[in-house]
């Protein structure tokens, strides 16, 4: 894969993209706004036909982080969507109608940080166990000083 | 609509390595629905990881899954070693492939077993157990344990494998080959097996891709992905071996895909065998001060498929987020897929065929009645129930 090229292209593809940069050998970021997300994941997973890996969140210093992990399997390339979302308001649209495998994992990040998944089919409680209390997200950064 | 029943299965049984819980709804014999729960196991190992030193996240990830217990170190050792790019030595190469393929054998013939278990045929259970002891053996011979090997460390390997050992290896594997060949033969020359997997729990490469499914699942739908040969890593790119796929997607072309993929594994431990002779002896670390800031994305392909890690460090001691991905993750989806629509005799092995790991996971199975929510069947009735079907299909076939 010309990885230079076909970072133009996407960008020229996607004028919102705010930055790609190749993290790692065979690892590019494609940083995007969260508005963009149903329509770039659309053209990598269905027209290009990139397979589904996971999405990872994490709190990061700049807000909440999510990270869409698409693998290329013919370039061996990891294309990963990366989304930023302000802690006050850490809503996105699910991704789940698009690439159906994403449903577990939108859960999950839910019950772990408190990511909204907005037009998610099953918005229900995942990995915690049912009693778990409310409003309280283990991965979060508030979680982590409150307990200690 | 008529009146559906519902079959749970699980959370806990004697059957189940660990908990996890489906119900699949019923119209008399048709499965017409699936709904599961998991969390039961939930260890929060994510979490574990960010307060441990970046070494000791192995001996962590290592825990994760019993059966494989070497595939969450590989991809953890690949995608850290990504972050400052660190080119292992070309012995540590081959020792980390030997592992890895030493453990796709042991997983596999676990899983022949437990799949014959399922149909009826508990010999070939007692055989497949039997055969994969020698392996597990070798494991204890080369890295200390029979499990959870610690073997692989940032920047290479804890230990070296000396010629005696090499040669042990190779007498227990030429074993292995003669005993796979015999399992090979009593699933692919075995017209019952034939009647009782063929279109059995289908899968088209739709599917696959729809719920990016992987490892063995994948390849049986003929959709042609593995880590080892599309992003190579380890020795994988430094010997010959071939992929294996099927194209029918369904229970027995899953069994076909991993009894051909104990050959492959076995030729590559063999290959690498031979390059360690041209390798200094004791050359199995490179040298690795610190991990800067960055992120690393390792993925390597375990028995069940790829394994995925995404590690982020900010030049401190430990991992500030590691996000584990398993391949069952991916892969116990598909039953919505390849259980809806066929028989409740069927589900049993239609779950398995996935080879689901319940440690990487969660899962158990169980049946109730919808209507009255009367509980009707639990895991071990429904294995008897597919173990029955077997035994009906020898009756009409005559054999």
């Amino acid at each position: 894969m010309d990885i230079e090229k076909y970072m133009t292209d996407i960008k020229t593809k996607f004028p919102k993209i705010i930055e790609t940069e190749v993290v790692n050998k065979k690892r590019l970021m494609i940083y995007i706004p969260k508005d963009l997300l149903l329509e770039i994941g659309d053209y990598l997973f269905n027209e290009l036909g990139y397979r589904y890996i996971i999405v990872t969140a994490m709190d990061s210093k700049e807000g909440l982080e999510i990270i869409y992990h698409l693998s290329d399997d013919k370039s061996g390339w990891v294309v990963n969507l990366n989304v930023m979302l302000p802690r006050n308001k850490p809503e996105i649209e699910s991704l789940t109608p698009v690439v159906y495998g994403a449903e577990w994992i939108e859960r999950e990040i839910y019950d772990l940080l408190g990511i909204k998944f907005l037009n998610h089919p099953k918005p229900e409680r995942f990995l915690l166990a049912e009693d778990w209390p409310k409003g309280k997200f283990p991965l979060r950064r508030e979680y982590i000083e409150e307990k200690n | 609509m008529g009146k559906r029943t519902v079959i749970p299965i699980g959370p806990y049984h004697p059957l189940l390595e660990e908990p996890e819980f489906f119900k699949l709804y019923c119209d008399g014999e048709i499965v017409k629905d699936m709904v599961w729960e998991t969390g039961y196991n939930h260890r929060g190992i994510e979490k574990i990881c960010q307060t441990k030193t970046f070494e000791q996240v192995f001996f962590v990830v290592e825990r994760i899954c019993g059966i494989c217990s070497t595939s969450h170190p590989f991809a953890y050792a690949n995608a850290v070693e990504s972050i400052p790019g660190i080119e292992i030595p070309e012995r540590a190469k081959y020792i980390r492939s030997i592992v890895g393929e030493l453990e796709r054998i042991h997983s596999h013939l676990l899983w022949v077993g437990l799949a014959g278990h399922f149909l009826g045929y508990n010999t070939v259970f007692m055989w497949a157990w039997k055969y994969r002891e020698p392996v597990l053996d070798m494991f204890e011979i080369i890295t200390g344990n029979r499990n959870s090997y610690a073997m692989f460390t940032i920047g290479g390997v804890r230990r070296d494998i000396d010629a005696e050992q090499a040669t042990q290896l190779l007498s227990v594997l030429e074993d292995v080959k003669i005993k796979t060949d015999l399992l090979v033969g009593a699933v692919m020359d075995d017209p019952v097996i034939h009647a009782r997997l063929k279109g059995v729990g289908v899968l088209t490469a739709k599917d696959i891709h729809d719920f990016g499914a992987v490892g063995p699942t994948a390849r049986a739908s003929n959709v042609d992905i593995d880590v080892r040969r599309d992003d190579p890593y380890a020795a994988y790119d430094m010997i010959d071996w071939k992929v294996i796929t099927a194209q029918a997607g369904d229970v027995f072309a899953k069994a076909e895909v991993r009894l051909l993929e104990m050959y492959e594994s076995i030729s590559i431990i063999k290959q690498c065998l031979e390059a360690l002779k041209k390798t200094e002896a004791g050359d199995i670390k490179a040298k690795v001060n610190e991990i800067p800031p960055g992120i690393g994305i390792g993925h390597a392909e375990a028995p069940r498929g790829e394994v995925f890690h995404f590690v982020k460090s900010d030049g401190g001691n430990s991992p500030v987020r590691h996000k584990i991905r398993a391949p069952s993750y991916t892969c116990i989806p598909t039953f919505r897929k390849s259980c809806i629509g066929g028989t409740v005799s069927d589900a049993a092995i239609a779950t398995a065929a996935v080879d689901p790991c319940y440690c990487c996971t969660e899962r158990m199975t169980q049946v109730y009645d919808h209507s009255s929510g009367k509980h009707l069947m639990n895991s071990a009735e429904l294995i008897k129930l597919s173990q029955q079907k077997t035994k009906e299909l020898k009756a009409k076939m005559k054999v």
